[in-house]
């Protein structure tokens, strides 16, 4: 009986391990641990300050070492994140983000269209990101057609099958 | 609501090619090898039909630019089991290529042989990798593809009027081949408009449609040459 406790502990404790691992490894799965809610609730900065095509272009654009270094070229502060960061501005080398959401090839979708005309809000598909802490490693929701077409009719805007694929 | 529509003027081209290369560099359609060309599997969604009159040396060349003519009574809408191919609200028969399941009843209804199927997975030299186009999808083997009027175009082109603020004005929005062509021979724009050039020029005399006596109401015209 006390063998099976013990067992039962152990496997517990292994269990435990891993996931500790698991999610240390899909935290660390960015470059940097960027932290959404400081830059937008501390810092008072909107998505498209650093998000710079979103109202402009088809894609939003994932901001890189020329936008971070207007804010950030210290090598020596006492934030490891923003260490990084400014290293990486002082190198000139590019901070390899690995890009979450992905639109797959035969569909097409334009941030200007939806964000600047279409007045929706980042929140609708990306979540509530300022309050976000780690980021992102994974798309805040699933992007089904089904999903799409639903705010399409809602909106009375076109549901033609060459709005989103050609 | 506008009715897209082309004038192709017989008497001002030249045949060059120009509009066959631009639009296969505008919308990514596969290179073809010679051996698969001639099997027929060449991809072309702007083809250039020749035809050739007299006889050595005596002979005559005529060139007839063909995309797809968008009908106003396609038959390939009729057949397709998945409606992957439809006439959509502004003219444009539509060929969703996520959505076709490849089995070419539309190439075969089509009198006008202007689709084309992807035999293989599209390969280009790495130097072309980096120039295809974004806008446009780069279509999997084992679907049917063809001109779709630069539709790509058309929504860039109503994003930047709404981003002004403003209507479509003609010339807003024209597909690669007639902007590519070097002598101007190729119109595009709204039929049901009487004051754009494709209205004008479409009530001219010397204004024919190919296979008019089939029904199928293209949106391509042609000028006649003059003789």
């Amino acid at each position: 009986m006390k063998r099976n406790s013990t067992l039962i502990l152990l496997f517990a404790g292994f269990v435990l391990v891993i996931g500790i691992v698991l999610a240390a490894i899909l935290n660390d799965e960015q470059p940097i641990r960027y932290n959404h809610e400081k830059h937008i609730q501390d810092a008072d900065l909107e998505c498209v300050d650093c998000h710079r095509n979103v109202e402009t272009g088809e894609r939003a654009s994932i901001p890189n070492i020329e936008t971070c270094s207007e804010c950030h070229d210290d090598t020596e502060d006492e934030n490891e994140e923003i260490r990084k960061v400014a290293t990486y501005v002082d190198e000139g080398k590019r901070i390899p983000w690995k890009q979450v959401n992905v639109v797959p090839d035969y569909a097409f979708f334009s941030h200007r269209r939806h964000v600047f005309l279409g007045k929706i809000k980042c929140e609708t598909c990306h979540g509530n990101v300022a309050s976000m802490v780690t980021p992102f490693s994974e798309p805040y929701r699933e992007i089904t057609m089904d999903w799409c077409l639903d705010c399409h009719q809602d909106r009375q805007v076109s549901s033609d099958c060459y709005a989103c694929h050609r | 609501m506008p009715r897209w529509g082309m004038v192709i003027d017989l008497n001002t081209c030249t045949g060059c090619g120009e509009c066959a290369a631009a639009c296969k560099i505008e919308n990514n359609v596969a290179i073809v090898g010679p051996e698969e060309s001639d099997m027929g599997r060449t991809m072309l969604w702007m083809d250039m039909l020749t035809e050739y009159e007299g006889e050595y040396p005596n002979v005559k060349v005529r060139y007839i630019p063909r995309p797809c003519l968008h009908c106003d009574e396609p038959p390939c809408t009729r057949v397709c089991p998945v409606r992957a191919t439809y006439l959509n609200d502004e003219g444009i028969v539509a060929q969703i290529f996520p959505q076709c399941i490849g089995c070419r009843y539309c190439m075969a209804a089509c009198p006008y042989t202007v689709k084309s199927f992807n035999w293989y997975r599209p390969e280009w030299p790495d130097t072309m990798e980096s120039a295809l186009n974004p806008d446009v999808s780069a279509r999997p083997a084992g679907i049917v593809e063809k001109c779709t009027f630069c539709i790509h175009r058309l929504q860039i082109a109503k994003e930047e009027a709404a981003v002004e603020n403003r209507d479509l004005r003609e010339g807003d929005y024209i597909p690669a081949c007639a902007e590519s062509c070097p002598t101007k021979a190729i119109s595009f724009g709204d039929l049901d408009d009487p004051d754009t050039e494709v209205s004008r020029l479409r009530r001219t005399a010397r204004a024919f449609r190919l296979l008019e006596e089939l029904g199928t109401e293209p949106k391509v015209y042609y000028l006649y040459e003059v003789e």
